[in-house]
């Protein structure tokens, strides 16, 4: 074992990795083309850089792997690491990308005749039990919470649960199932992390990522605020 | 109870064996003969102590990770420990309260605690450790991180790494520009996970400077370069300048150290009062130590503390051994039955391990195989098994 041993970088398979692409490029990251390769099977990917390696995983196992040291360096939504809290994982940068809403939601014809201020009980279905027991304990209600890893949207009308907790980004998906979005708990977007020990045994080389994804955040900004004059 | 059955322990805990425990065991004596041979005379502390003591002041950040149960002859709470040095520092402000300072004591022991990590299952933990009581200048403060990555490095540590930290710096800064107390505890929040998005959304007006702060971590020299110029309250100031200088003179007590500091870091640093410190070694998962300035015997609150100026630190040894190579495998000496004695005992003083057979066996050479000698002793003298 040597500080020269190769750096990993865990990435969330899926939606974001289409937006982390540009970010990628321009912190000079250019994987091997099995990357881009939807047939290929492979999950470990060397890239131009020698010593730096990709591994592509589901985005809660990103922050998991990171908080293991499995990988030095990361990319997870605040979604993953509110609600894994692990202390292990720093995130100094955010990416800009990957921008949506984590909130309560509830049938329509619930939100007239219900008033939060006296439940002590409520029933919810979501991919977040961690954050949605600890939002409902801050206001001193219990949450009852069915983990549930998708189609959250169905769990109301199919009888398991009056309310859900999820990511919301336009509402099309809440609005064609009869929720209304009640409540907001965060506003989320993916951040740059990095695993604690790596960072203070390294450094040198850690601080340099990041400082090069800074720089891709900035210019990649700058250039939206440019395509948005343009049009 | 089925065999199977038998085995399982409670979470968290778990049997240490050959030649695991010998070598944990030998780790720590190392470890304190070098802490002894700077002058720490060790202590022992008894695992339960009354729950008020143990969990007050200062101890009342450990309260949420402490086993109690009731003591059937006093009628009182106990508390088992879930870490050592309150204990310390209680037996250096009571007992040993009229011995003369700076006083120095180091120990080790078994700590138990309520809920492991899922970093780290572990709930029973060994640690040992140093404190220095009433000495409150920038030369104890060095004389703690030197004698700290001493002594790991000196039982065969590699790629340590100490990260300096100074909790007082983010109250200092916060007091100074006016954050209001309802928005710290987020704010803490996010310092504490680096957050860069968070702190710039809960910091008010102290966010560009807290910002700053979060960016300043890295390399000692680098670090003390940035905080130098930024412009920070007097008393954060203040706080920074005896950091530069504890760093300056562990420079010159361990050259080849290598140091960071995070100036925002806060994390189990609950009763701290000064420059504090945690230890990482290379590829090594979570913390092998961490330590810093405290009052000792104070009664908890940082502005009303009475109590005595002092620095320590504490090692896990579960962590620790991860960052050495492991156990060396020993020399050990099959002596076949019939053996004389005083031949078994002048080869132990000439360093070998033996292993007496107790009947004859058929072969000897294949009895010493099984139980893992490296020697067989024949015609008088050891001989390597292939």
């Amino acid at each position: 074992m040597s500080s020269s041993e190769a750096l990993v970088m865990a990435l969330p398979k899926g939606r974001i990795l289409s937006e982390l692409r540009p970010l990628m490029t321009h912190a000079g990251i250019e994987p091997e083309a099995a990357f881009d390769d939807p047939a290929s099977r492979q999950l470990k990917f060397a890239t131009n850089i020698p010593g730096f390696d990709l591994i592509c995983v589901r985005s809660f196992d990103v922050a998991t792997i990171v908080a293991f040291g499995g990988a030095h360096l990361g990319v997870a939504g605040n979604d993953v690491l509110m609600e894994f809290d692990y202390s292990e994982i720093y995130a100094p940068l955010d990416l800009a990308i990957g921008k949506c809403r984590m909130a309560v939601a509830e049938p329509v014809e619930m939100v007239s005749g219900d008033d939060p201020r006296r439940w002590s009980h409520v029933r919810v279905a979501t991919k977040y039990p961690e954050i949605t027991r600890k939002h409902f304990a801050a206001r001193g209600v219990q949450a009852e919470c069915i983990k549930l890893n998708g189609a959250m949207e169905l769990a109301p009308s199919l009888g398991l649960c009056e309310r859900i907790v999820d990511l919301v980004s336009t509402g099309a998906t809440l609005k064609a199932n009869g929720l209304v979005e009640v409540e907001q708990i965060a506003d989320v977007t993916s951040r740059l992390i990095v695993n604690r020990a790596a960072l203070k045994t390294r450094p040198d080389e850690i601080g340099a990522w990041i400082e090069r994804f800074q720089d891709a955040v900035r210019a990649e900004q700058a250039a939206k605020s440019l395509r948005k004059k343009a049009s | 109870m089925e065999n199977g059955e038998r085995a399982l322990l409670p979470p968290g805990m778990s049997d240490l064996l050959p030649p695991d425990a010998a070598h944990e065991a030998a780790t720590v004596e190392s470890l304190i003969a070098a802490f002894a041979a700077q002058g720490y005379e060790r202590v022992k502390p008894p695992l339960l102590e009354f729950e008020e003591t143990l969990l007050g002041g200062a101890g009342a950040s450990m309260a949420g990770q402490t086993f109690r149960l009731m003591d059937p002859i006093s009628h009182r709470m106990l508390a088992l420990r879930a870490d050592m040095t309150l204990q310390i520092a209680r037996i250096a402000t009571s007992r040993l309260g009229h011995a003369p300072r700076p006083l120095r004591l180091c120990y080790s022991g078994q700590v138990l605690q309520v809920s492991g990590s899922q970093l780290r299952p572990q709930r029973q933990v060994g640690q040992a450790g140093c404190e220095l009581i009433g000495a409150a200048g920038a030369a104890a403060d060095a004389e703690i991180v030197a004698l700290a990555a001493q002594a790991l490095t000196g039982v065969g540590v590699r790629g340590l790494s100490v990260d300096l930290n100074l909790p007082t710096l983010v109250p200092a800064v916060c007091q100074a520009l006016a954050v209001p107390e309802a928005q710290m505890g987020k704010l803490r929040a996010a310092l504490d996970r680096k957050d860069a998005a968070g702190v710039a959304a809960q910091g008010g007006a102290a966010a560009e400077l807290l910002g700053a702060l979060l960016a300043a971590a890295g390399p000692a020299r680098k670090t003390l370069a940035t905080l130098s110029a930024l412009k920070l309250p007097e008393a954060a100031a203040r706080e920074v300048a005896r950091l530069a200088e504890v760093v300056g003179l562990i420079g010159a007590a361990a050259p080849d150290l290598k140091l960071t500091i995070d100036p925002v870091e806060n994390r189990g640093f609950e009763y701290h009062s000064g420059v504090s410190f945690v230890m990482f070694a290379l590829n090594v998962r979570g913390e092998l130590g961490r330590g810093g300035r405290y009052m000792a015997g104070a009664n908890g609150s940082l502005e009303g503390h009475g109590g005595e100026p002092a620095t320590g630190f504490t090692l896990f040894m579960d962590t620790v051994l991860q960052a050495m190579a492991g156990p060396r495998p020993a020399k050990k000496l099959y002596l076949p039955h019939g053996t004389a004695p005083a031949d078994g005992q002048r080869l132990r003083a000439d360093g070998w391990t033996t292993v007496a057979a107790l009947a004859a066996d058929a072969d000897a050479k294949a009895a010493a195989r099984k139980l893992g000698c490296s020697h067989l002793l024949v015609a008088g003298k050891p001989a390597l098994i292939d």
